[in-house]
Parts: C-alpha cells; sequence; structure tokens
C-alpha cells in the first residue's frame, strides 16, 4: 500500500507539480534572457543571409571545423554517443511511447528491449566517463561548478532507476517504477536552474553566431 | 631611399619605454569594483544572455586557444577568461539571479587583478574559440567585455594606458605626430612617391598607424603608389590619419568612441566617399564593423581595406598586376581582425595567387588562423613577452610545416609581431606586406 502511494504521487501530483516548474521555469528563464534585448547593429552587412546563416550554424556547429577536429574528438564522439544513447532509450521504449501516447494522443514505432537496454548503459557509460573526465582534466575540473555535477547526477539517475525498474532488480516493481518517474521529475525540476537549459539555448546561441559572422562575410 | 625605417629593435625598445611615468588616478577598491560592474552592465545585452546561459563547460574552446595550447595552463582557457563576467551575470543580471545569488560569489578587486592577467596579457581577443564553441557562444566579445570592465575599473596596463593617453591628446602614438607623417611625406616624395595631404574635394581618404609610419613606411608609400596608380583622387589629412584606436584596444569604449568620431567627423566634413584602411587588422575591425554602432547613426562613407580596394579596382581594370613572382611560395597569414572577425579572406589570396606566387597554407588558416601571439596590443606589454613567444612558436611550427620562402601578411602589428617573434627564435624567415607586394608588381 506505501508503496502504491508513492506510485501514486509520483504519478500524479508530483508528475505536476514537476510539470508546472519545468514549464514556467524554462519560460521564465528564456523570456527573462530575451527582455535584454540589444542594439542592431548598425554596420553596412558584407553578406545579407541572415536566415540561411543562422540556421547554417545551427547545423554545421554539431561538427567541429576540421582544424580543430584532433583536439576535440573525445568531445565530439562522446557528444553524439550520448546524444543518440539517450533519445533511443527515452523516445524508441515502447513503455514509454505508451506514457507519451497518453499524453499527446498519437504513438509512434519502437525498437526491441535488447536495444533499449543497450543504448541505455551506453547512455550511462558516456555519462560516467564525462564524469571521470570533468573531474580529473585540468581545465574541466577548473571551470566545474556544482550545477555541472548536479546536473549529470540528475540526468544518471532516471537511467539508472530505468534499467533497474526494466530488470526488476533491487525492489518490487512498483517501488522501481515509483523511483523512475521521481527520478524523472527531479531531472525536470532542475531542468530550468541548471545548464540542462543548453539543449534550448543552443539554438538561439548558433544562430545569433550564424548571423553575427554572416553579416560580416564569415561562416560559423 | 630617403623614407628610412626605424629598427625592429629600436621599435621595441620604445615600447619598452611605455607605461613607466604613467600616473593613476587614485581610486578606492569598492569604486574600482563598481565601475566594473557598471561596465558590465551596460554591455550585457539579450545577445549576451543567451550565450551566458548556454555555455556548457565543456571546455573545448580551450583546444583552440593559442595561449592555453602554447602553455596548458587550465587559467587560459577562453571560458574560464570569461568567467568573472559570469559570475556577474548570474548575480546581479540573469532572470534566476534569486536562485544562483546565494551560491555564487560577489567580484573583488583581487579578482579583478588576477583577471587582468587573462584578459590582457594572454587574450589578444584573436576570435579563434569563436569557431570552436560548439554551443556558438560568442565568446571573444564575452572576454572582450571583462576586458572593457577591468579599463573601467583603471586597472588597463601601463603600457596601454599610455599610448591611450596619447592618442587621446594628439591623435596618434609613439610619438606619430603631424610633424612625423608630414616629414614622411616629404621623404617618400624624394623617392618619387607623391602623397597628397589635406587635398580638398577628395573621394578618398587613406589612413595610416604610428608603427607603419616608424617601422613599415614603405606600406604607406605602397599604399600610396596604388592609390595612385589607380588614378583615384585621394589625400591624407595631417590631423586624421591615425587607424589605430587605443580605445578599443584598451577597452576604454568612450575613447574608442571619441576616436572614431574624429575620423567621421573629418571624413564627412570633405565629403568623403570612402575611407581606405591600411594594413592594420583592428583599425578596420573598428572603422568598418564597430564605427556605425559606435557613433550610433550609419557611416557617411564606405569603408575598404586595401586588400579589398586593390581586387575592386583589378576587377574595374583600373590596376592590373604583373605575374612575375614565378612560382615563390609564400604563406599568407591572416590578421584575426581582418580575417575571422572583418570578412577579409578571400581577396588576399586571390592577389598572392593573381602575381604568380605558390600559395601554402598552413594547417589553421582563414577563419581558424592562429594569432601572430600579439595582436590587440599585447605587442606592447613587457610582462606578456614569454606568453607571446609561446604563442608565436605555434605559428613557427605551422608556416615551418607550410614550408614556404616566405610570410606576407595584412597587418603592421601581425607584420611586427612575426618578425620580431622569428628574430627572438633565431628563425631566418622573410615577413613581408602584402601591399608592398602588390607595389612592387604594379603592372605599366
Amino acid at each position: 500500500m506505501e508503496n502504491m502511494t508513492l506510485l501514486d504521487f509520483a504519478r500524479g501530483p508530483g508528475l505536476q507539480w514537476a510539470l508546472w516548474i519545468f514549464f514556467f521555469g524554462v519560460l521564465w528563464r528564456v523570456v527573462g534572457a530575451m527582455f535584454l534585448l540589444g542594439t542592431k547593429d548598425r554596420s553596412k552587412h558584407r553578406r545579407n543571409h541572415y536566415i540561411r546563416d543562422g540556421l547554417r550554424a545551427c547545423l554545421t556547429r554539431s561538427a567541429p571545423a576540421h582544424a580543430f577536429e584532433e583536439k576535440i574528438r573525445f568531445q565530439h564522439l562522446t557528444g553524439y554517443a550520448w546524444h543518440i544513447a539517450l533519445f533511443v532509450s527515452v523516445l524508441l521504449f515502447a513503455p514509454h511511447i505508451l506514457f507519451f501516447e497518453s499524453l499527446l494522443g498519437f504513438g509512434w514505432p519502437h525498437l526491441p528491449n535488447t536495444i533499449i537496454l543497450f543504448s541505455a548503459a551506453i547512455a550511462i557509460g558516456v555519462l560516467i566517463a564525462l564524469l571521470i573526465r570533468r573531474a580529473t582534466h585540468p581545465v574541466q575540473r577548473l571551470i566545474s561548478n556544482v550545477d555541472d555535477y548536479v546536473s549529470i547526477l540528475v540526468v544518471l539517475l532516471p537511467l539508472i532507476s530505468g534499467v533497474l525498474a526494466f530488470a526488476h532488480v533491487g525492489a518490487r516493481y512498483e517501488t522501481l517504477l515509483a523511483l523512475h518517474l521521481l527520478s524523472v521529475e527531479l531531472l525536470m525540476i532542475w531542468y530550468p536552474f541548471g545548464k540542462l537549459m543548453h539543449t534550448i539555448m543552443t539554438f538561439p546561441s548558433r544562430y545569433q553566431s550564424g548571423t553575427f559572422f554572416g553579416h560580416r562575410g564569415v561562416k560559423a | 631611399m630617403n623614407a628610412q625605417a626605424i629598427s625592429l629593435q629600436d621599435f621595441r625598445a620604445q615600447l619598452e619605454q611605455l607605461g613607466k611615468d604613467v600616473t593613476r588616478e587614485k581610486l578606492p577598491d569598492e569604486e574600482r569594483v563598481q565601475r566594473a560592474k557598471d561596465a558590465f552592465m551596460r554591455k550585457l545585452d539579450g545577445r549576451r544572455a543567451v550565450d551566458l546561459d548556454t555555455c556548457l563547460h565543456c571546455g573545448m574552446c580551450a583546444e583552440a586557444c593559442p595561449f592555453y595550447e602554447a602553455t596548458q595552463n587550465e587559467k587560459y582557457a577562453p571560458v574560464y577568461k570569461y568567467r568573472l563576467l559570469r559570475r556577474f551575470y548570474r548575480r546581479e543580471m540573469s532572470p534566476m539571479r534569486w536562485f544562483f545569488k546565494p551560491f555564487t560569489s560577489d567580484i573583488t578587486i583581487d579578482d579583478l587583478r588576477e583577471w587582468k592577467h587573462y584578459v590582457f596579457d594572454a587574450c589578444t581577443g584573436c576570435a579563434r574559440c569563436d569557431m570552436i564553441c560548439p554551443m556558438g557562444i560568442n565568446i571573444s566579445t564575452l572576454i572582450r567585455v571583462t576586458r572593457e570592465g577591468l579599463s573601467a575599473a583603471g586597472l588597463a596596463p601601463n603600457e596601454l594606458t599610455d599610448l591611450k593617453r596619447e592618442q587621446d591628446a594628439k591623435n596618434s602614438f609613439l610619438g606619430v605626430d603631424a610633424d612625423r607623417l608630414r616629414e614622411l611625406v616629404d621623404q617618400l616624395a624624394d623617392d618619387g612617391v607623391d602623397i597628397p595631404l589635406n587635398k580638398e574635394q577628395a573621394d578618398y581618404m587613406l589612413l595610416t598607424t604610428a608603427p607603419e609610419v616608424l617601422l613599415f613606411p614603405g606600406a604607406l608609400a605602397a599604399n600610396a603608389k596604388i592609390l595612385n596608380k589607380a588614378g583615384v583622387k585621394w589625400t591624407m589629412f595631417t590631423d586624421a590619419f591615425e587607424a589605430a584606436n587605443l580605445g578599443y584596444i584598451t577597452g576604454d569604449t568612450p575613447m574608442l568612441k571619441r576616436t572614431l568620431k574624429r575620423l567621421v567627423d573629418k571624413a564627412r566634413d570633405h565629403k568623403i566617399k570612402t575611407v581606405v584602411v591600411p594594413e592594420s587588422g583592428h583599425g578596420y575591425h573598428v572603422i568598418r564593423w564597430l564605427g556605425a554602432n559606435a557613433i550610433k547613426d550609419d557611416l557617411p562613407f564606405d569603408v575598404l581595406s586595401m586588400p579589398e580596394f586593390i581586387t575592386r579596382e583589378i576587377a574595374e581594370g583600373k590596376i592590373a598586376l604583373k605575374k612575375q613572382a614565378n612560382g615563390t611560395s609564400v604563406t599568407y597569414h591572416d590578421p584575426c581582425r581582418l580575417g575571422r572577425k572583418g570578412g577579409v579572406l578571400q581577396e588576399p589570396r586571390d592577389l598572392l595567387t593573381e602575381m604568380g606566387f605558390e600559395l601554402r597554407e598552413t594547417a589553421s588558416n582563414g577563419r581558424e588562423n592562429y594569432c601572430c601571439g600579439g595582436g590587440c596590443g599585447e605587442f606592447a606589454l613587457s610582462e606578456a613577452s614569454t606568453l607571446r613567444q609561446q604563442a608565436f612558436e605555434l605559428k613557427k611550427h605551422e608556416f615551418q610545416q607550410a614550408g614556404a620562402d616566405e610570410v606576407v601578411t595584412g597587418c603592421a602589428s601581425c607584420r611586427f609581431n612575426l618578425q620580431s617573434g622569428a628574430e627572438k627564435a633565431g628563425w631566418q624567415i622573410p615577413v613581408t606586406s602584402l601591399v608592398e607586394t602588390v607595389a612592387a608588381n604594379l603592372a605599366d
């Protein structure tokens, strides 16, 4: 009964509060930053394909320029591995799709569970590798703050609890499912406060870089 | 040859004397901190907020910074150089400041003094970090804002403060003034190069720089030869000839505007149609890209760098180049503010190829080019001399890999840094000027 209560909380008010905090937090942070406004660049443009340059930067920044490729190969490859593995685990797992379908009214095909499990293992492995690098690489260690470690933790917890729930290891299924949901809610609550916001801010940031340099005739 | 340049050693000796007699305004520490914060507040807008809110702390920018790469000092990572600004933003301006404030320490005078080294000695604002950031953050602008905060706090290095005050009072610096320019123009006239001074009804206004007058008068002569050959109506004004802007270099925005306004007013009063910027990377950057924003109005003239002017005149058939280089190999060094931050990347390469040079690119070139190590006034900083040389070694390595017979560049400051660095490294490589190369190859 007690476990069911926890699950009820995770499915009910817990999820609702997490969604509200997530939604308003993100809105507050994005609108707040935009409200600082900026002044128009009055210099005469060399190129005025702003939308093209902005969108181009949104795409091309996902691949490093040739001159830098070798030096950032680790971050580049782990970045791809992490994001792909995370999206596969979150978006192509059958129970997740059922959950999204209940919210959105439509679903999509899923992948076999073994692939999802493999994908989650990769995501966890990459995250731990990034954590170790952050704690040991001189530059990353110097620039890291609480946000960096908390953000890794709140992303790691849903992955681990999800794998445990899937494997039915460590506790009753209902308890594991409740913990998994609560860990996702923790992630949603932390999201607007920390650097996980980059998943949204990346696009305006890349776009404005593309237009800034494009204005001067330089590909960003 | 009547126009004589001073030697590299004498120029360096002149730089070494800078800042020795600078008297500083006595300010309480609290006032300095407040001035820095006020400058940060003025400069942080929505774009910079997006930049600061997007940083992932991935540290990739370190791998693009020549000072980090040369020393492996983690405090030279670009992301660390703007950390002070980020702290200020999170405490005082972020929409989440109510949450961040208890966890984010306030800026102190000790922070400002520490960051002076990072943003003046260990950053030339070359913007190579802007090209590597996977989030597209305009890192160099964030570091520049930090520089402006330190300048407002009265913490710019003595050497730059010395130069800045001289330019503010006399329009130019390093002892160069209207008389020194006239003297050089007279010498060049004796050498057969005509430079029309203070001419009314000119369409073009040519600028020069103090380092060019002192160290590379041949570049000024080359600009004059090219303009004369093109047959345009041009002039230089003895009270508005300096393209360098020490306000920009020190991060003193009010002075940047004052200096720029003098040029703009002069050009406007004389109905100048085009201002031609000599081989000065930051000079071009300031007038071409910051000018209209600084005076909050459209510039009443066009701005062209010499490579742009030459390319246009060739296209219009007004000048032609002799293809007589016979395959001599050259490497073109892109000045950061002319190339990566200025957009003049292709024209110099086209001109060199047009003259018959074999162009050998360094591994990092164009928008990914390494800085010479001494840009944005760093060449004048005595405390940065070791760092500067370490950064130069990266360039030297790439130059040697390219294996060209000579290096050509389009900025007097880069040219000095590269020549000086090569001399200190005991490496024999000619570092020449693009305009001088063009002038030597003008077809009849």
